[in-house]
């Protein structure tokens, strides 16, 4: 019985310890009831390769020992929703700081150009997003076990009659169009208000910015339609379905945007540059050229965001 | 339908079953492997990785007692069902009963319509 022996081990070592002693000893009993039964029907004692059958019968050990004790999962599906909800919305939130972070970085005069501030707004997400998910999972993993998913969205008090209408699929606001938005529109906010902000607290002293006199007061402006654009981003976040106003809303902040991508490339130099760099491989018009077309390429996003709307708008109303 | 989803569904029907199965089969003492043996004799096919867990489970849960014995030159642990798991034991009794009820009609075989209208006309 020696193979017995070392099966019920095996499953012992797969089992917690507070369990391990008795489950082995109940599962030992009834492999020895199971064995001695098949004796009596034999007519004679097992041979080693019987009893090696049954236990491979029963099963390897890993696979006995979880039907004893079930894995547990890290997270209990029916806070997986929740879960899921969480991470995301936390994740967005990083998203933004990190935008933030790196734009005021760059503003105050570190040497870093478009690529490396990019470079480091990825890097720092990720930075961010797995000290987030690591903290999050744990969360939810050590919460109690009879924790009932919803409890904090007060589950037992939502009613029929407060559900949003049935709507098309388009209808659906993603959290990630909301996120990207939002960053969008705080990047913009602090590189036009940073330098000036920044100007303001150190007493007067001049701060270079990366726009143009010109083109930094047509931006100024305009910050009202960004401020907009922010209030319509949270709007979204709050309601996730599209409705009339929060589609005109958007449609107003879109076409502002154009106009003022418009407005930017046609009024001359957008941004100070220094060409001095380049001058072996750009003329400063060359340069400037390009910056007019990547604004009205640019323009075509909300541009084709307003006719979008417009189509949306009209579906609504039928 | 292939074997694999035969067998998933067969095995969902017959979770909830099996717990009814062992707690009136349980209304006798039994260990282990009696209790095997005698579900076995009476129709119902278990195999030990799923009963004995179950067996446990259902010990933890209160709905059985439980003791080690000697018999048979061997300690056994001894199951049979406690005074709330009969409580349980009869009420799930009458929802089985009452699914069973409703369920027979449902799984008789369809008649097809043209014998449906004789028979109305008769």
């Amino acid at each position: 019985m020696e193979l017995v022996k070392r099966y019920i081990a095996a499953v012992q070592r797969e089992l917690p310890e507070q369990k391990r002693q008795e489950i082995g000893r109940e599962l030992q009993a009834n492999v020895m009831d199971q064995l001695d039964a098949l004796a009596d029907q034999q007519g004679a004692a097992l041979s080693e390769q019987q009893v090696a059958d049954v236990l491979k019968n029963m099963g390897p050990p890993q696979q006995v020992a979880r039907q004893f004790c079930p894995v547990q999962p890290l997270i209990p599906a029916h806070l997986m929703p929740l879960y899921k909800y969480t991470m995301y919305m936390v994740l967005g939130v990083l998203f933004l700081l990190q935008v933030v972070f790196m734009t005021s970085h760059w503003l105050t005069g570190s040497d870093f150009g478009p690529i490396s501030f990019v470079l480091g707004i990825v890097s720092g997400f990720i930075e961010d997003a797995i000290f987030g998910f690591t903290a999050i999972t744990l969360g939810f993993a050590l919460m109690p076990a009879n924790t009932r998913s919803g409890q904090c969205q007060s589950a037992d008090q939502w009613q029929p009659a407060d559900l949003p209408p049935v709507g098309a699929a388009w209808q659906h606001i993603s959290l990630s169009d909301v996120f990207t938005d939002l960053a969008t529109y705080i990047f913009l906010l602090l590189i036009i208000w940073f330098p000036l902000g920044q100007q303001w607290f150190a007493g007067g002293e001049p701060v270079s910015s990366v726009f143009t006199l010109k083109s930094l007061q047509l931006l100024m402006w305009f910050s009202p339609f960004i401020l907009l654009g922010v209030l319509s981003s949270l709007w979204q976040l709050q309601r996730r379905l599209w409705s009339r106003p929060m589609l005109s809303l958007n449609l107003i902040v879109n076409l502002a945007f154009v106009i003022i991508l418009v407005l930017l490339a046609t009024m001359g130099p957008v941004l100070q540059l220094d060409t001095a760099n380049w001058s072996g491989y750009f003329s400063p018009e060359a340069v400037q050229e390009a910056i007019k077309r990547g604004l009205l390429i640019t323009s075509l996003i909300p541009g084709y965001e307003i006719v979008r709307d417009i189509l949306r708008l009209r579906k609504l109303n039928k | 339908m292939t074997t694999a989803q035969l067998d998933k569904m067969r095995l969902e029907l017959r979770r909830g079953v099996l717990v009814l199965a062992v707690l009136a089969a349980l209304r006798e003492r039994h260990y282990g492997y009696s209790l095997r043996r005698h579900l076995q004799e009476s129709g119902i096919d278990i195999d030990e990785g799923t009963l004995y867990p179950l067996v446990r489970r259902l010990a933890e849960q209160g709905l059985l007692d439980s003791e080690w014995q000697q018999g048979e030159g061997r300690e056994r642990r001894y199951y049979q069902i406690s005074e709330l798991g009969a409580e349980l034991l009869t009420q799930l009794t009458g929802e089985w009963t009452t699914l069973n009820n409703a369920l027979g009609p449902l799984l008789q075989p369809q008649k097809p319509a043209s014998a449906k209208q004789t028979e109305e006309q008769g």
